[in-house]
């Protein structure tokens, strides 16, 4: 047996390990909720204060309240990321179908030529998505978006539902089938309501890739009223000389909604990372 | 003969696959490959989108700029080092993180979550918050500093603080992803080849070298090739905590590509840097790939 004993034993060293690893990913994101909390004046004095002293919600009131725009990044990100969640899932689900059920030849080379093109350098095709985008005349409109993150998604979600649909036994679909079901019936009545938690899953992952992207959102909608909301938030120290406490409360909004989703589902989208995790 | 309303409600097996088929690739189509074809094409033009005079057939042209051109040379070198920098020093602190995590908790929540939330954080909210860590006067990492008997610094204002801040950055936001692989990769090590280690008086670090390093090699390599591929795409961190400043001294191709088509509208030009990354990526990539597949039957 090797010696275990002492200041390393069980217990201490899993408090630590924790402790570790709670600090690690907790840390900044405290770190902004106390800047958010603190008046302008606390936040200037030196030596800095760690913990808020007298707490206030006035940085809160100004991001939401004195920025108009703020509600306007908010309601951009969510229309945005739901409407290319929803998108996702639809070609994601179609595609991983075919993939999992159909007799086709070079099943492994369709499943190969989505992924490996849905995940070409983004930043190489900027221009060419901007010419794109521009012609058709979506420049500073949801669909400029909306597109380019469904094919951000795709590799994710069709990696995802090709192994949930996999995972449904075939008897199932051909008794359907037997029973006079048609070929779509037999998808919307069986595989689909089955099939539910591995759409969500995929779903939870094409939402925080898409509330997640910079690049595009910078670059395609670059008017004021069509910025979501990391972009938003990042071109507020353009317009002012960098009012870190409201940028602070502004990323604690805009940070706890995901953070909530994250903390309910946890065990799923890490079930899901794993299974087809594809995101830095 | 069935009339084709039929067919569409029954369709065959290839008629549905290809329904069932055709939005995905209809999409790649009009986002994926009908870019790369005009990328290459536009690389050959000069074709600003600002004076409106059109486009002009100037042949190589813009490559020969490219390779004149210092600034493309300098963001390339800084996307090369801070993926040279960053994709191992994420394997190395995501490993780090795995280990801990893997430890028996009773509860498994507080942990999961603390690797789940810089996963879910826009990269460009991290650069932000970093940016606020290293802020000059009030910058949490400049009062520790000053604390241990430091000199205040501009942190983000000099070249090199201001790169190493940003390895920084990129490192604790993508080591927990990198973690979230590799602690799947570690609950799937069986527990038995550990207890046989132990009787065979195998101590904790042989264990690590022997069992553990061995076992999760598959994780590794998967989560290292996707790190180096986004690792060579970094735009949102540099740009939201230095904006490639101080000088360029922090900037990288993308944000040079950026810079050069949306900023100044020099379509031709920045189709051309835009091919240059394309191969550079593609050599990366080949390169690493072949380094590991080399390393694994070795």
């Amino acid at each position: 047996m090797n010696d275990r004993g002492g200041l390393l034993s069980g217990v201490r060293l899993r408090f630590i390990a924790a402790t570790i690893v709670v600090l690690n990913g907790f840390f900044p994101a405290v770190w902004i909720l106390f800047t958010s909390l603190k008046s302008e004046a606390e936040l200037f004095r030196k030596p800095i204060t760690y913990f808020p002293h007298e707490p206030t919600l006035r940085n809160y009131i100004a991001a939401a309240v004195d920025q108009p725009l703020f509600q306007v990044f908010m309601k951009n990100s969510v229309v945005v990321a739901l409407l290319a969640t929803v998108v996702s899932l639809l070609v994601a689900a179609f595609a991983a179908y075919a993939i999992a059920r159909l007799n086709l030849k070079r099943r492994q080379l369709i499943l190969t030529a989505i992924i490996a093109s849905s995940m070409f350098p983004l930043i190489t095709l900027l221009v060419p998505i901007f010419e794109t985008m521009r012609a058709l005349g979506w420049l500073n409109s949801y669909l400029a978006l909306v597109f380019p993150y469904v094919v951000l998604n795709l590799p994710v979600c069709t990696l995802v539902l090709v192994s949930f649909f996999q995972s449904i036994p075939r008897d199932l679909e051909n008794a359907a089938m037997i029973d006079g079901c048609t070929r779509f019936e037999t998808l919307w009545r069986v595989v689909l309501p089955l099939s539910a938690p591995g759409v969500f899953t995929a779903g939870i992952l094409a939402f925080v890739n898409a509330w997640d992207e910079f690049l595009l959102a910078l670059s395609l909608n670059s008017n004021a009223a069509m910025r979501t909301l990391p972009v938003g938030i990042t071109l507020y120290q353009g317009e002012f000389t960098f009012p870190w406490p409201i940028i602070s409360a502004a990323l604690i909004v805009a940070i706890v909604p995901v953070a909530i989703v994250i903390a309910i589902f946890q065990e799923r989208v890490v079930g899901g990372l794993t299974a087809g995790g594809l995101k830095g | 003969m069935k009339s084709w309303l039929d067919r569409l409600r029954d369709p065959s097996e290839r008629t549905l696959g290809v329904i069932l088929l055709s939005p995905a690739f209809a999409l790649l189509a009009l986002i994926v490959v009908y870019p790369i074809g005009k990328l290459f094409y536009n690389s050959f033009f000069d074709m600003r989108l600002s004076g409106g005079q059109g486009s002009k057939w100037i042949g190589w042209q813009n490559y020969a700029d490219m390779i004149k051109d210092g600034a493309f040379w300098d963001a390339t070198w800084n996307t090369v080092l801070i993926t040279l920098i960053t994709v191992p020093g994420a394997l190395v602190v995501g490993l780090a993180l795995a280990l801990l995590a893997n430890l028996p908790f009773k509860r498994q929540w507080p942990v999961r979550l603390a690797l789940l939330l810089p996963w879910a954080l826009p990269l460009a909210f991290a650069g932000l918050i970093w940016a606020w860590f290293f802020h000059t006067e009030y910058g949490f990492i400049n009062d520790v500093w000053v604390r241990m008997g430091g000199e205040p610094r501009m942190w983000l204002l000099s070249p090199v603080s201001a790169f190493a801040a940003i390895c920084i950055a990129i490192i604790w936001k993508s080591s927990s992803f990198m973690a979230l692989i590799l602690l799947a990769g570690l609950q799937m090590i069986p527990k038995s080849l550990y207890e046989a280690a132990e009787v065979d008086g195998a101590s904790r670090w042989q264990q690590f070298w022997q069992i553990t390093v061995p076992m999760l090699m598959p994780s590794i390599v998967v989560a290292l090739i996707f790190r180096t591929i986004t690792a060579l795409q970094t735009f949102d961190i540099p740009y939201t905590m230095t904006k490639g400043g101080p000088g360029n001294a922090t900037e990288t191709l993308a944000m040079y590509i950026h810079k050069t088509t949306i900023d100044y509208l020099d379509v031709g030009f920045g189709s051309t840097l835009a091919v240059g990354m394309f191969v550079l990526s593609m050599i990366l990539t080949a390169a690493y790939l072949r380094h590991i597949s080399r390393q694994e039957s070795a």
